[in-house]
């Protein structure tokens, strides 16, 4: 059987920390990156007897910032696990970039060397917001980057945006979509931006010293994005994702449609067959346990058949192809489709761009 | 406990139970105001007639139940018999230890008939209290001899003189009568003890008389039924003897009878002037009512002790289990409970936005606070409570109608008039404060009926009120007014004609019985408003714009709407850990599930709790 699937890799390294973002990722641990690829080489091999009947279809450089490692470093990752798995010839290959980690020369090795894919974390075209978000490049690093991207020869970029930050207007916002149409990438994502409490702006939120952000506002500023966006040509396919037609991500639909996956490096999840499991967090510890021949198990689940139907629901529903229509039962729809919220077509049930910013809210409704 | 009793030592046994001649005994009480030390007094009797083993000593020995040790509050009464020699002569001292809340008025008034004698406790840094005057009166009216006794002489903030004063104006005698004592280091309590013997008159009953004896406060006990405490007035009674009370007429064998020293102790007789208990066998404490009067089933007396009567509800509240599912359970629980509380009487009801619970009958609130607690506590149940209500009497021609649920009120224009239960309630403040005291009164629909000084510094005012108008806030707001020094007690008083209507409250054009209320005509509007204000910030935005209204029958007089939720989703969904936001989700599901779902708007337990705050919001002008 050859099974198509998704391998993660996750790079845990950035310049700096942002204070919104809870993934996980450090700042000032580069010194361990030689080191950590070599873990995650060692660590594929680990894994490989298992997903020798796997064809992977797309592999997705996250982090952190990917794009911190060197380019001979991140194309001899890639290198190395063409080696152990079997990739599509054709696969899709991403890997996020910070706009300022990034200059033509660079981008054109690892184009090379395989990434055919480059998603940059540009998240504003507005300084304020910017540095609201505690980023630390500026409008025109993010310009600079994206057409040396495109000299370096990437034909599939997307752009992260995020909306919603402490003084951002809905003016501003509509420059910044206006300035990432401008630029013509194939892909854009845009993200309302959510205050996690283990972050140093959650802790800022719950002591009073930033405003939370606020949901109408997020509701104006996604419904302006839905279209501006549609107006410029790009196909709203998940919550958060529009394309040009064709240039999907790949990688990210198949979590939406549950296909299995594989994830390499600290904190990584992984999914295949009811089960999921995650490596453990942190860098030191993975790196101990991959050097001593041990898979960097942190935990792991059984999902039950109740579970597996909930994640089907939760993500089939973000997506613009929507579930078929007999996952859910009428009665339990017809309330969302009479208010526009959800559409039934082709014998598919999908949210409208209403009910998609409802998610969450329709899919406990429709869950038993 | 009682156990004990049965196995307790046979030597012991034979002390307690050896007869008395009556001109030994002295049957006395403490009444004071809460804090005031009667429960450390207590344990200084028990430490001076050596009833208690030191090891076995703790604090507020006769309080037994949790709620009463945390709370520092009596609740049930207990009767511990002493044995204390003076001047070569051994006395029986039977000490029956009272609650003091207004609630318990009724079996307050039952101890004092048990007694001969009252010890009126005051702190002597506190000075006379509201309880302190009503626990007076009701000392006096019963025809006790009053015994004066400033307590907490010691404490550097104490001022005897004065508040010997005070207490010798109000039980009219010398200031040197008034006894000073220290219940925490036992200074003059031996003083006490004696000065109860010389001036506490003893019991004169007929032992050769029928048998009458008072139930004054009866428990239940799981192992051996109902044990009723009692006072012997007139006759004796033994073990096995077949008895007879007079009010239920029921009739049974009394399986046990003995003493509280202060553990239950088994005795063979009680007789004439002697205090109590009395296992009876019976499963109810509905059988065994507080101020029946027990006698032989085959030597009768001809009239029963004075003063029985049915305990009565004042205030009303919907139970609901917080989980629908678990309405067997707390009807069980409230079957159980009801063994132990003849007071607590409930009737199933049901409501459109709680489902299946009882409407239930309370004493007062603090009543309510204990048996909602007891219900949690002892039965794990948790529970939702509608805002308390008092009673309405509707009248109708000659029609009356009895209203425990203000949704069961009827509309206007179709009745004459709607009484409600007032109280006379008496208020102690310094008289700097007495303008913030007679405000809040007046506000809360108060008529003044007497106002005295208990010396230039302080006064007490005697005010006519409604008690709807007290159940919720009243005390809160007078101890803030008065920075904590006002004291409040009341009596009820009956009901009197008030000009009182039903405020409804709709979600979506539905009425929600549970939000319904009866409030007077001219606070309808603020109250209308305060609930729709406060329902607004309680109610989650859901999928569609939520209408909030009051009503006062087809009339909107309040509305506020929830506007449409618009976001609720996940930004981000992917890198994988998609476990945390099925988890994320699941929680949110779960938290629904919390909800109640009145017509098609998912409301919050937690609103339904805090609808019982609106009226803190409304009193008047004040806004805290």
């Amino acid at each position: 059987m050859s099974e198509p699937a998704g391998l993660y890799v996750h790079i845990p390294f950035c310049l700096t920390r942002c204070g919104y973002c809870d993934f996980n990722t450090y700042a000032g641990l580069d010194q361990l990156s030689n080191r950590y690829v070599e873990a995650l080489q060692r660590e594929a091999e680990l894994w490989a007897p298992e997903w020798q009947d796997a064809t992977f279809v797309s592999l997705f450089l996250g982090g952190g910032t990917p794009t911190t490692l060197k380019h001979d470093s991140l194309v001899n990752l890639l290198r190395g696990l063409r080696s152990t798995f079997s990739l599509e010839p054709d696969a899709e290959i991403t890997s996020e970039a910070n706009p300022d980690t990034v200059d033509e020369p660079y981008l054109a090795r690892i184009r090379r060397g395989g990434v055919t894919r480059l998603s940059m974390g540009v998240q504003s075209f507005d300084p304020n917001v910017l540095g609201a978000l505690e980023r630390i490049h500026s409008p025109d690093s993010a310009r600079r980057a994206f057409s040396a991207a495109r000299r370096a020869g990437f034909e599939d970029v997307n752009l992260d945006l995020i909306y919603g930050a402490n003084g951002e207007s809905i003016e501003s916002w509509k420059r910044t979509l206006e300035e990432a149409i401008a630029l013509t990438p194939e892909h854009l994502s845009c993200y309302a931006l959510t205050i996690e409490p283990a972050t140093p702006l959650g802790r800022k939120v719950a002591a009073g010293l930033t405003p939370a952000p606020d949901a109408d506002l997020q509701a104006d500023m996604y419904e302006l994005a839905c279209e501006v966006l549609a107006m410029a040509g790009y196909e709203h396919y998940e919550v958060s994702n529009w394309a040009k037609p064709g240039h999907r991500c790949r990688h990210n639909l198949g979590y939406w449609e549950g296909r299995p996956y594989l994830g390499l490096g600290a904190g990584a999840h992984s999914y295949r067959d009811g089960r999921r499991w995650w490596n453990v967090r942190s860098p030191q510890q993975y790196l101990a346990m991959v050097s001593a021949g041990e898979r960097p198990i942190g935990g792991d689940e059984l999902l039950s058949e109740g579970e597996r139907r909930t994640e089907r629901l939760l993500l089939g529903l973000r997506t613009a192809e929507g579930i078929p229509v007999d996952w859910v039962e009428d009665v339990r729809a017809d309330g969302f489709v009479a208010h526009g919220l959800a559409e039934r077509r082709d014998g598919r049930l999908a949210l409208t761009d209403r009910g998609l910013l409802l998610a969450n809210e329709l899919v406990t409704e429709l869950v038993e | 406990m009682y156990q004990r009793g049965y196995e307790g030592s046979a030597r012991r046994a034979r002390t307690l139970a050896s007869r008395m001649d009556q001109s030994l005994i002295r049957n006395f009480c403490i009444v004071a105001h809460i804090d005031h030390g009667k429960s450390t007094l207590a344990d200084r009797f028990l430490d001076l007639t050596h009833a208690v083993a030191e090891r076995q000593m703790r604090e507020q020995y006769l309080d037994r139940m949790d709620l009463e040790r945390e709370r520092g509050i009596t609740i049930k009464a207990q009767a511990v018999r002493l044995r204390y020699p003076s001047r070569g002569v051994e006395y029986e001292l039977n000490l029956i230890d009272t609650p003091g809340h207004v609630d318990f008025t009724y079996e307050v008034s039952r101890s004092l008939a048990a007694c001969e004698g009252a010890i009126l406790l005051v702190d002597a840094a506190q000075g006379i209290e509201a309880q302190t005057l009503a626990n007076f009166h009701l000392a006096r009216d019963a025809g006790l001899t009053i015994v004066p006794v400033l307590n907490k002489i010691d404490l550097p903030q104490a001022d005897p003189d004065e508040v010997a004063g005070e207490l010798a104006e109000l039980v009219a005698c010398e200031p040197e009568d008034v006894l000073r004592v220290s219940a925490k280091s036992g200074e003059g309590v031996v003083g006490l003890l004696e000065t109860i013997i010389s001036r506490v008159p003893h019991p004169h009953g007929d032992p050769g008389a029928p048998l009458r004896a008072l139930i004054f406060d009866s428990s239940y006990d799981s192992y051996r039924g109902v044990v009723a405490y009692v006072r012997v007035v007139d006759g004796e009674i033994a073990g096995r003897a077949k008895i007879l009370l007079m009010a239920s007429r029921l009739s049974f064998e009394a399986e046990e009878v003995g003493v509280f020293a202060p553990d239950a102790v088994s005795i063979p007789l009680l007789s004439a002037g002697d205090v109590g208990y009395l296992i009876t066998g019976v499963k109810d404490v509905r059988q065994a009512k507080v101020g029946d009067t027990i006698t032989l089933a085959d030597r009768r007396a001809k009239q029963a002790l004075p003063g029985y009567r049915e305990p009565k509800p004042m205030v009303w509240s919907g139970l609901y289990p917080a989980e629908g599912g678990d309405y067997p359970m707390l009807r069980d629980a409230l079957d159980k409970l009801k063994l132990s509380d003849a007071a607590l009487v409930y009737e199933p009801e049901s409501s459109l936005a709680l489902g299946f619970g009882f409407r239930c009958g309370f004493l007062g609130l603090l009543h309510m606070d204990i048996v909602k607690e007891r219900l949690e506590r002892e039965f794990g149940l948790e529970l939702i409570a509608t805002a308390p209500n008092v009673e309405f009497i509707v009248r109708r021609g000659d029609e009356v109608l009895t209203v425990h649920n203000p949704s069961e009120m009827p509309q206007p224009a179709t009745y004459d008039w709607v009484e409600e239960p007032f109280v006379l309630a008496t208020v102690v403040t310094p008289s700097s404060h007495l303008g913030p005291v007679m405000e809040l009164c007046q506000q809360r629909r108060g008529s003044l009926q007497d106002m005295k000084y208990l010396s230039p510094e302080r006064a007490e005012v005697h005010y006519l009120l409604p008690l709807a108008e007290i159940i919720f806030d009243f005390f809160d707001l007078l101890k803030s007014r008065t920075r904590g020094y006002a004291s409040l007690d009341y009596e009820h008083w009956g009901y009197e004609r008030s000009d009182l209507v039903r405020v409804d409250v709709l979600l979506q054009s539905e009425p929600v019985d549970a939000f319904s209320s009866v409030v007077h005509r001219e606070k309808a509007y603020s109250y209308g408003k305060a609930m729709t204000e406060r329902l607004r910030e309680l109610i989650p935005r859901q999928l569609f714009e939520v209408a909030i209204q009051a009503t006062i029958g087809s009339r909107i007089i309040a509305r506020e709407t929830v506007r449409a939720k618009r976001k609720d989703v996940l930004a981000k969904c992917y890198g994988g850990d998609i476990t945390r936001k099925r988890k994320l989700l699941e929680k949110q599901k779960e938290g629904k599930k919390r909800m109640r779902r009145v017509g098609r708007v998912d409301v919050p337990q937690e609103a339904f709790i805090a609808a019982l705050r609106v009226d803190q919001a409304t009193s008047g002008s004040e806004k805290r």
